[in-house]
């Protein structure tokens, strides 16, 4: 077996001068130190999203994108196709830990501005898969075209609706004309299995390759460190077989996720029908969701709602280009104000989504 | 002598002072003096209740009825109206018939809401010429001979009702120009009834038309304030025919309302509200109201149970239960007190309706059908309540099985389906439905279910078959880490 493997290594390494590539890696190093446990959480994201990849070209094979096909043809995936049931949970379980690993990757990088120069364009490419990655949660949200995919794709929208100027053309855009219907899944389905993966794919490569080509960020105190207490472990292997084992964890934990809670269908949308109660989006829309209901009707001139997206709008665009205005970190001083800043905006998120959840 | 000359004098002033100041406005209407030198109205108006009561002419002509000037009496300056036309009839009647005070005047104890409930009925607001009501007071009292309701001569007495009423409604000509698709027949029929016989007789007591659609609240049939709304037919009719007192003459039972209540047919209709369901003219008629006789009630229920009385008609029950006079239906299903047809009702069994003809000794062939048939509904019954069980296992489980679900509302069509062919009382028919339709289906329901209910198993050992070779290729993976980096720090040192 080991000759097979080794015949194999010659004959691409001869072609493609592997080597020079195990030589890059072997010489790439991941700082060891209290926090070294954040770094796998990219890798983490990767793999979900490979996995999302996989499956859903697996289910591609029989979904029929429609008002009066996509129901059944999940039904029929659910039902009637070898582990098509199998394929679909461990899709929807994947989808929900890839924004989960990579909102946890976000603020390991942020808690440890690892952003600063020079990788202030490795985060702004991670913001973007991180808003891709939202985008394909919303876009997927509706292909089942079930009760309530339909209604939370309405109030989705209708949200986006309310910004001003802009708000009216980019609803219009999302749902392929005034109201959800066959248009507004014809759509979303083009996002999701074209447009989104697509982009996401190009910023992705560019992330990875900025990634190998700065290596790893090391924290701020490793600086002031002499290079012989600097704890280091070799990129590849060591790092790479350790987010191997990782990875392999990560996939237990979705075949148990997948058998245990298995996606559920529930009804097919009728638009006529009334909303069903208690509507709520998924958990990572959650807290914006909640915190809209808190603003009162009107804030001088402008209505609560309109304030409260136009105040997470500019929370993200803050978010996205604080390498830019983080200055204290990027001339190498502590900067404890975006540590606080951070804290706050965690304890807000998990605070408003429990409440969303809990209401 | 003396107290004989003063009683003598007494009665004569007396009697001067009465005819001088009487009520009867004979002596002093002028109007009347010289209409009844005229002859026509005066002659009517001196029956009427109103002049009985002394009430002039003025009451509802105006004037002045106390001047024998004619051009005074009849002066618009004393308020004079002349011939009321139109609305204004049933006005000036309501001038006094809606004022509580001015009726006890005249000693009267009559309701005081007739207008009110003309304008809400449907003659108060249908018109044909966009000027008047269809009817006014006058329409069924008549102008100047009006008596009491309980004078035999009025024209709403109970035995003039039917003919008051079909004056108009008799007339085809005049119901076309506001209701062309209203029948005209109603009186013909109503002398074919029950109730129209013996009003013909003579009897005031059956309903007449007044009795079931009300006087002066008429409503459409389709009102559903109206007393004829099928919704409110029942309690219509019950409120002579629950009267035992009332009904004491006709010997005739009075608990037919306490058991259509009871049945299904007065449930859907009292309780759901369904107002498709029969109501008591559904199977009696209404107008030509009468008891369906013993041949023609499979017919009366027929009309609705179409596909039932068709089988029975062609099944030899039909010729047997006419050579013994048994009332089709009901001998199985009661009248009035018609129960759900359940299970219970066919096979054997003690309560079952076919062991009242079919024993063990008589009739067995009949005995042994149902006894086979009712053994075949029962099979259906279990093998679909076993697949619901299975698939609401495999629901529980989180199995997708929506699609047998649905498969399996056909065993529940076939069950409906059986209820009607049991009417063919053919085994084989009977057995086409249940076996063939239900049985199939719940088999098939079953089958599907528990491949779900393995298919869930199956998951579970299949995972943890997978998360025991993934945990230890992940394990072989740590070991090979250590064993990596255990060399890499001999090679160090």
């Amino acid at each position: 077996m080991k000759k097979i493997f080794k015949n194999a290594y010659d004959y691409l390494d001869e072609r493609l001068h592997l080597e020079d590539l195990v030589h890059f890696m072997g010489k790439k190093y991941v700082p060891v130190h209290s926090h070294s446990i954040w770094y796998y959480f990219g890798g983490v994201s990767l793999f979900f999203f490979v996995v999302q990849v996989v499956t859903g070209i697996l289910l591609l094979f029989y979904y029929k994108a429609g008002p009066d096909l996509a129901f059944e043809s999940i039904q029929y995936i659910m039902s009637k196709v070898q582990f098509g049931w199998l394929i679909r949970s461990i899709h929807g379980w994947a989808a929900n830990l890839f924004i989960l690993a990579a909102v946890i990757h976000m603020f390991s990088v942020y808690f440890e501005k690892a952003y600063r120069k020079p990788r202030e364009l490795t985060w702004v490419t991670g913001m973007l898969m991180l808003f891709l990655g939202m985008g394909f949660g919303f876009s997927g949200y509706l292909l089942p075209w079930n009760e309530l995919a339909f209604f939370a794709t309405k109030v989705g929208s209708d949200i986006a609706g309310a910004v001003p100027i802009i708000g009216e053309p980019i609803k219009i855009l999302m749902r392929g004309g005034p109201d959800v219907t066959g248009a507004t899944l014809s759509r979303l389905f083009g996002f999701h299995v074209a447009l989104f993966p697509g982009i996401f794919t190009v910023v992705l490569g560019i992330h990875l390759l900025l990634i190998q080509r700065q290596g790893i960020s090391e924290p701020m105190h490793f600086e002031h460190l002499p290079p012989k207490e600097k704890k280091t472990m070799p990129f590849f292997p060591n790092f790479i077989l350790r987010d191997l084992l990782l990875w392999l964890m990560m996939l237990n934990l979705l075949a148990i996720l997948a058998v245990f809670f298995p996606a559920e269908l529930g009804h097919k949308a009728d638009a006529f029908g009334s909303a069903p109660a208690g509507i709520k989006p998924e958990w990572y829309f959650l807290f914006m969701f909640q915190s809209l209901k808190y603003f009162p009707a009107h804030v001088l001139f402008i209505e609560g709602e309109v304030l409260g997206i136009l105040l997470f709008g500019a929370a993200f665009a803050l978010w996205l280009i604080v390498p830019f205005w983080d200055r204290k970190t990027a001339r190498g001083e502590q900067n404890k104000l975006i540590t606080y800043i951070g804290i706050f905006v965690i304890m807000f998120i998990i605070v408003l989504t429990i409440l969303g959840w809990v209401a | 002598m003396k107290n004989i000359i003063f009683l003598t004098c007494t009665f004569l002033v007396l009697t001067t002072s009465f005819v001088l100041n009487g009520k009867t406005p004979e002596s002093s209407d002028q109007c009347f003096i010289c209409h009844e030198q005229l002859g026509g109205v005066a002659d009517q108006f001196k029956k009427d209740v109103h002049f009985q009561k002394g009430i002039s002419c003025a009451g509802c002509h105006g004037g002045d009825s106390k001047s024998d000037d004619m051009e005074k009496a009849m002066s618009k300056s004393v308020g004079f109206l002349g011939i009321p036309k139109g609305d204004d009839i049933s006005l000036r009647c309501a001038n006094c018939h809606a004022k509580k005070e001015m009726m006890q005047k005249y000693g009267s104890h009559l309701p005081t809401n007739q207008l009110e409930l003309l304008k809400a009925s449907v003659h108060g607001k249908l018109s044909t010429n966009g000027k008047e009501k269809i009817v006014q007071c006058i329409t069924c009292h008549n102008a100047h001979g009006i008596v009491s309701v309980k004078n035999p001569a009025s024209p709403v007495y109970p035995l003039n009702v039917p003919n008051t009423c079909g004056k108009c409604h008799s007339n085809a000509k005049f119901m076309q120009t506001y209701n062309p698709s209203l029948a005209v027949d109603q009186v013909a029929k109503y002398r074919t009834s029950v109730h129209g016989m013996l009003n013909a007789k003579g009897d005031p007591k059956p309903a007449e038309c007044a009795s079931c659609h009300g006087s002066h609240g008429i409503r459409a049939t389709k009102d559903t304030k109206s007393q004829v709304y099928a919704l409110n037919i029942p309690e219509t009719c019950s409120k002579c025919h629950s009267d035992a007192l009332y009904m004491s003459g006709y010997k005739i039972p009075t608990d037919q309302y306490a058991k259509f209540a009871k049945s299904v047919h007065g449930k859907a209709l009292l309780e759901k509200h369904d107002a498709s369901a029969p109501a008591c003219n559904s199977c009696h008629g209404n107008h030509g109201a009468t008891p369906p006789g013993v041949e023609s009630i499979s017919k009366v229920c027929g009309t609705c149970h179409a596909l039932n009385a068709d089988l029975f008609s062609s099944s030899p029950h039909k010729q047997a239960f006419d050579k013994e006079k048994l009332p089709e239906c009901e001998t199985c299903h009661n009248n009035h007190e018609i129960m759900p047809a359940t299970k219970a009702m066919l096979g054997v069994d003690k309560d079952a309706v076919c062991s009242k003809c079919h024993t063990e000794t008589k009739s067995t062939k009949g005995y042994l059908v149902a006894k086979q048939m009712r053994s075949y509904i029962d099979s259906l019954e279990t093998s679909e309540e076993l697949a619901l069980k299975l698939i609401n296992d495999a629901e529980q489980k989180g199995m997708e099985i929506s699609e047998t679900k649905f498969k399996l509302r056909d065993a529940h069509q076939a069950k409906l389906e059986a209820r009607t062919m049991v009417h063919s009382f053919s085994e084989q028919k009977f057995k086409d439905v249940v076996v063939g339709k239900g049985l199939s289906v719940t088999s098939a329901s079953i089958v599907e279910a528990k491949e779900a209910v393995d298919n869930y198993f199956f998951r579970r050992y299949g995972l943890l078959v997978s998360v025991l070779i993934i945990s230890l290729l992940s394990f072989a993976l740590y070991l090979y880490i250590k064993q990596i980096e255990k060399k890499q720090a001999e090679s160090r040192s």
